[in-house]
């Protein structure tokens, strides 16, 4: 731990520190464009110079290049560190365009900020300037090469970190070229961080692209709605229109970097169909009127039927605080015919992942640094793309990644594969369970035993997987092979991908209670009448379509909260339109439990648009603003309960009526939030496991989440439009030789959900005996969802 | 005229390749023999301590301490790369001595080799050095059918594999740790130093690496012992013979051995023929184009490392570069400039950015349009970039424009002063 003086001031600092780092724990910020904290230095700028006074080394150095060591007597400030730090702006600022006034990183440019730091004011160099051809790097990046100074910020993002390797740097000297070799999209989905790390407008947010400027933005720290990593965001919105997104900091989550779905799948706050108004019977009317005809109906209802007779439903969207007034208005109906989440077997996988003992349970950082990681039944970059982020930062300092999957998982770093299929998993698992032991059953039984002996052997073991495929009783054996592989000083920890960026919270809250199958048949059977879905889409999220169709077709009364144009709004006899994320407060619990708050970023109302007519003044005026209506659906409970929308009050009541949620009325939303130390309980009874039998002349479906077009509300994100496939599936090139079947040619696949037409792909690296189907909103695959006991398929040539 | 018995030319004549026969005539692999027979590793690194010996490629760090500071005796696997990439301007000794002589390399590298504990070692060749790399080729292929190179290298045990890798053809790619990346197949761009490449060199694992000039001396500091190889040097603290490199406005324009420490004027007048057209000597950079000039005032000052780094200026490759009284050396100064700033590899600020307004400053000024305010910024260029660059290149490329503003600042003056090149009529 040296301890060297920094300005005057005395910092002592872990070994290995660099000086520029030091002076950050003082509050002394040395300008600086190479280094960053999640990159390292790497000298190139030269910006960071300071003065070595005494120590072991003397005059100017580097910051970032120079470890502290005790002695050192550093000033950053001295006449001579300025002179030459002006000077290395003026060297960069030689080419620069000089075109803040119309580029977009203009408010939040590095080189802006360093060059008013620096001192350098007038340009001397008048001779010519070397410009660059830029390139379409695709949807969401703009490329202003002659901007660029050279930091390689860049090239370290996309290709160190992310693992991409599509961009990259070209070209020597005073030529260097960060680009592609030929225009085209960027290949890494985690692209959209270019944005953040590029110091000046080389690479800005092509989706924000002259709509803003930075300073005019509405901005507060909020959490990534896309998946149930919970990664921290700053979204910014302005004229009522959010219009971009950025990675916030937190250290325990994502780091300093976000996923491309997170950063662009903003624009569903924005949908021109987004339902904006209360509805009663597709008929627009007040908040008033909607809500007093609600509660007439469901009056009329518990008189005839009784309380039971109202099933209410939430999901893995809505806050905390909505799930909690949920659950209490449920109470207060007198109802018990509540549930958290409309897919039975994910919600059971959830509630089994939240009853573990969470001091085991992996964050984002415990991934980054694990040596060892088993992921079963997880595809991170389609389920929850940043831990594939994470398990890449792990694999470049060493850690062994392997994958137990039927599907061809791809990751942006070197793993090993074992492909192997989902009834296999009950085998693998029980092998897993029994480390140091000999006698197996099986293969699959004796790799999962060899598994688990590597995890015992490791320093920080991690045992990740995905519920979708190991369902809830495949949940709990991983959970009880994290146990057997643990010892006490080295746990081996484990990381579950959720549904959604709340269903812990949900899997908290239900504890016992029913799930959507017991309502299912409640409303089948005519005992339930009224079902009131609270962010909840029943219709879609149920896995099958064709029951749910005619189950909420019986109701009498069809209550929709949301925010979105769902399937199910489209049958209620009720809407109610409520706030987005960003449009709100709120608390979201990610998969590992650890609970953040969001604060609201800009008040909900259709966006601005410039009148067409031009004629001058409008003729149209208004105290209200359009599209205002939409309220946080915990606001819209408090009133239906006839409760004050006090925010802190109610965090309060949730703390006080279950201790699981401590602290929870001091969490701030800029903060790194706060993991849930108690468990839920186990759930005492899970779904049995119903395999079909899968013919030889079959092959077994299964759904999976995919990157773009699964998640709801980035589906409906417009800029990843382009970016969602056409309908195809994929099987093993046993099964395209078997069946006869030719990749990219259209095949015939017969579900049980109806006969669909889809291209084929044909891939190596997954089992044989499966097709495998994206889940793909607003396609013909639409009816066929993720996280099912396998079914049978037949596939044949159209 | 003063000349000296040469080592490592002894063998040359002009359009004539030596092989395995040849070089073994006059005592090649003797220097190997002895080495494997009757010496241990650590006695012919202490040897070649002993000898003085510094590194010929430029920078004149001791050979001997240079591999003192090599983990020699750790088990596990260590390269040698020899820095054959020779593009500093004015220099072509290297190739030279391939072409007359390449068992020469191919000995000392095998010495080397014996003396770190390495099994492989790399030759990094210039792009442009064609046929050296086919002499090198031809010379393993005659050294591993001979039993000099391979397995069990004359019986003793020891094993080596030599592998010649030819540079993509930058500038860069001579700096050593740009060389390493390079030879890895990554961009050429230089490496931070700590760790030096003794601890993580090539694959990140200990590497030692020496000039081909360097490698070549050590045969006859084995057979001859390091106190001859010592009082060769006509200085007190000079070591050993030099391939000195003759270019520019001479003459005889040559490559010659010679001892260490020859003066200046003598070799300009003895083997460069004495400055061309019988005009004077105005200056010269005395070893290659990173090396500041010397002038006529310099003309007795003796050719070795610390002699010239009396006077301002460095041995660097030895290759001297003379220009007579007709040069303007603005006009000088800004070619060698144009040079380096096309040949930064582009990682850091002050080499990428910089040198290119250094020859923009120096452009101005030489096309008359130069200010008294230009003449400030150069001299800033000059405080600012030296040593402030990730590597030694832009250092090096700034010694042209120190010996400029040291020496002939007056006729800077001179060119803002009339508004235009006062050489040019």
């Amino acid at each position: 731990m040296p301890t060297l003086i920094i300005d005057n001031q005395t910092v002592t600092v872990p070994e290995g520190t660099n000086v520029l780092e030091a002076a950050k724990r003082l509050g002394i910020e040395i300008p600086h464009f190479c280094y960053h904290e999640a990159l390292g230095s790497v000298g190139a700028c030269r910006l960071c110079a300071v003065e070595f006074r005494e120590g072991p080394v003397k005059g100017i150095q580097m910051s970032c290049m120079t470890p502290a060591k005790d002695g050192m007597v550093v000033d950053t400030g001295s006449a001579e560190v300025l002179a030459y730090r002006a000077q290395v702006i003026e060297w960069l600022m030689t080419n620069h365009p000089h075109d803040c006034p119309v580029c977009d990183e203009g408010g939040e440019c590095q080189l802006q900020d360093m060059t008013v730091a620096g001192g350098h004011g007038i340009r001397r160099y008048t001779g010519p300037k070397r410009t660059y051809q830029n390139q379409n790097l695709g949807p969401f990046i703009v490329h202003e090469m002659n901007r660029c100074i050279q930091c390689y910020r860049c090239v370290r993002t996309y290709q160190d970190y992310c693992g991409g390797t599509d961009f990259g740097v070209l070209g020597s000297r005073q030529r260097l070229y960060f680009g592609r070799f030929s225009d085209g999209p960027l290949e890494s989905p985690f692209a959209g961080n270019l944005v953040d790390v590029c110091p000046t407008g080389v690479l800005t947010d092509k989706t924000y692209r002259f709509k803003s400027r930075v300073w005019d933005l509405q901005e507060a720290p909020s959490i990534c709605p896309h998946c149930s990593l919970g990664c921290a965001v700053t979204p910014g919105a302005r004229y009522r229109q959010l219009q971009r997104r950025r990675a916030r900091l937190n250290n325990q989550t994502n780091g300093h970097f976000i996923c491309d779905r997170g950063r662009f799948g903003y624009g569903y706050a924005n949908h021109p169909d987004r339902p904006r108004y209360p509805l009663v019977g597709h008929r627009r009317v007040t908040w008033q009127e909607a809500l007093a005809a609600m509660q007439s109906k469901l009056q009329e209802l518990g008189e005839l039927f009784g309380s039971g007779s109202i099933g209410l439903l939430t999901s893995s969207r809505a806050t905390l605080e909505t799930q909690f007034l949920t659950k209490r208005w449920a109470a207060a109906l007198g109802s018990d015919q509540l549930c958290f989440e409309a897919h039975p077997r994910r919600d059971f996988a959830s509630r089994v992942a939240a009853s573990q003992q969470l001091d085991r349970s992996a964050s984002l950082e415990d991934v980054r640094n694990c040596d060892l990681a088993v992921l079963i039944g997880a595809d991170p970059l389609s389920e929850a793309p940043m831990l594939a982020l994470a398990l890449r930062q792990a694999a470049r300092r060493g850690a062994r990644i392997v994958i137990v999957d039927p599907r061809p998982v791809v990751l942006p770093v070197a793993f090993e594969r074992h492909a192997v299929s989902v009834d296999k998993f009950s085998q693998l698992l029980r092998g897993l369970g029994r480390p140091q032991q000999g006698d197996f059953s099986s293969s699959m039984e004796e790799l999962g035993g060899s598994l688990a002996n590597a995890l015992l052997a490791a320093q920080r073991p991690l045992l990740i997987g995905g519920t979708d495929l190991l369902g809830p009783q495949g949940t709990q054996a991983l959970q009880h092979a994290a146990k057997a592989c643990s010892q006490p000083e080295k746990p081996c920890r484990t990381m579950f991908m959720l549904t959604g960026p709340n269903s812990f919270g949900g899997a908290l809250l239900s504890a016992n209670g029913p799930g959507f199958d017991s309502l299912m048949e409640g409303m089948e059977q005519g005992r339930i009448k009224a079902l009131l879905c609270f962010e909840a889409d029943p219709l879609a999220d149920y896995p099958d379509r064709k029951r749910s169709r005619a189950a909420l077709a019986r109701l009498d009364m069809l209550a929709v909260f949301d925010c979105a144009a769902t399937a199910t709004v489209q049958e209620s006899d009720f809407f109610f339109p409520t706030t987005t994320v960003e449009e709100s407060v709120g608390t979201l619990i990610n998969n590992e439990g650890r609970m953040q708050t969001f604060e609201q970023v800009f008040s909900a109302g259709t966006p601005l648009a410039e009148s067409a007519s031009g004629s001058h003044p409008p003729r149209f005026f208004t105290r209200d603003i359009p599209g205002s209506e939409p309220q946080s659906a915990w606001g819209i409970l408090s009133a239906l309960m006839g409760r004050s929308a006090d925010l802190d009050a109610l965090r309060r009541e949730i703390e006080k009526n279950d201790h699981r949620f401590a602290g929870l009325s001091q969490l701030k939303a800029n903060g790194e939030g706060r993991r849930i130390a108690i468990p839920s309980q186990h759930p005492e009874s899970l779904p049995l496991n119903i395999a079909s039998s899968i013919g030889s002349d079959q092959l077994q479906l299964l759904v999976t989440e995919t990157l773009y077009g699964s998640e709801l509300l980035s589906s409906l994100s417009p800029c990843l439009q382009e970016l969602i496939p056409a309908p195809f599936v994929t099987v093993h090139p046993q099964d395209a030789t078997r069946f006869k079947l030719e990749e990219g040619k259209k095949v015939l696949l017969g579900t049980p959900m109806g006969d669909l037409t889809l291209t084929l792909r044909i891939e190596g690296d997954m089992v044989p005996g499966v097709a495998i189907v994206p889940r793909l909103r607003g396609t013909v695959l639409e009816p066929l969802v993720p996280g099912t006991e396998s079914l049978p398929c037949r596939i044949e040539k159209v | 005229m003063r000349t000296c018995e040469p080592l490592l030319f002894k063998n040359r004549r002009i359009g004539e390749t030596v092989f395995l026969e040849g070089y073994r005539k006059t005592g090649g692999y003797q220097g190997l023999e002895k080495a494997l027979r009757d010496m241990t590793p650590a006695a012919v690194r202490e040897e070649v301590k002993a000898s003085g010996l510094r590194g010929r490629g430029g920078a004149g760090f001791s050979t001997g301490l240079k591999w003192s500071f090599f983990p020699s005796d750790d088990p596990g696997e260590k390269y040698l790369v020899c820095n054959g990439d020779e593009m500093e301007p004015g220099t072509f000794k290297d190739r030279q001595l391939l072409l007359a002589d390449p068992h020469h390399l191919l000995e000392g590298v095998l010495i080397a080799c014996y003396a770190l504990g390495i099994g492989t070692a790399y030759i990094f060749l210039r792009d442009a050095y064609r046929q050296c790399a086919v002499n090198l080729e031809h010379a393993m292929h005659e050294a591993r059918e001979a039993g000099l190179l391979g397995d069990n290298i004359l019986g003793s045990g020891f094993s080596c594999e030599v592998h010649v890798h030819r540079s993509a053809g930058r500038y860069i790619c001579g700096e050593e740790t740009a060389l390493l990346n390079s030879l890895e197949g990554l961009r050429p761009t230089p490496r931070s130093k700590p760790p030096f490449p003794a601890v993580k060199g090539l694959f990140g694992k200990p590497t030692a690496l020496n000039n081909i000039e360097t490698l070549a001396n050590v045969p006859h500091i084995i057979t001859g012992g390091a106190a001859w190889y010592k009082s060769l040097a006509l200085t007190e603290k000079g070591s050993g013979t030099k391939l000195y490199g003759l270019a520019g406005h001479l003459e005889t324009p040559c490559c010659v051995e010679l001892p260490l420490g020859m003066p200046l004027g003598e070799l300009v007048r003895d083997f460069g023929g004495g400055v061309w057209q019988q005009r004077s000597f105005k200056a010269c950079l005395p070893g290659g184009a990173s090396t500041p000039y010397l002038t006529a005032e310099h003309l007795d000052v003796a050719l070795d490392y610390e002699t010239l780094e009396q006077v301002g200026t460095r041995l660097g490759t030895g290759g001297v570069v003379v220009f007579d009284d007709r040069t303007c050396m603005v006009a000088a100064t800004l070619n060698l400039l144009r040079f380096f700033a096309r040949e930064s590899c582009g990682w850091c600020t002050p080499c990428r950015d910089g040198l290119p307004l250094v020859c923009w400053l120096l452009e101005r000024i030489e096309s008359g349009q130069g200010t008294r305010e230009d003449m400030t910024m150069l001299q800033e260029q000059l405080r600012y970039i030296n040593g402030r660059s990730f590597c030694a290149l832009a250092l090096g490329a700034m010694g042209p424009v120190d010996g400029l503003l040291r020496h002939f600042a007056e006729e800077v003056e001179d060119h803002i002063r009339l508004g235009r090149c006062p050489l040019q009529t």
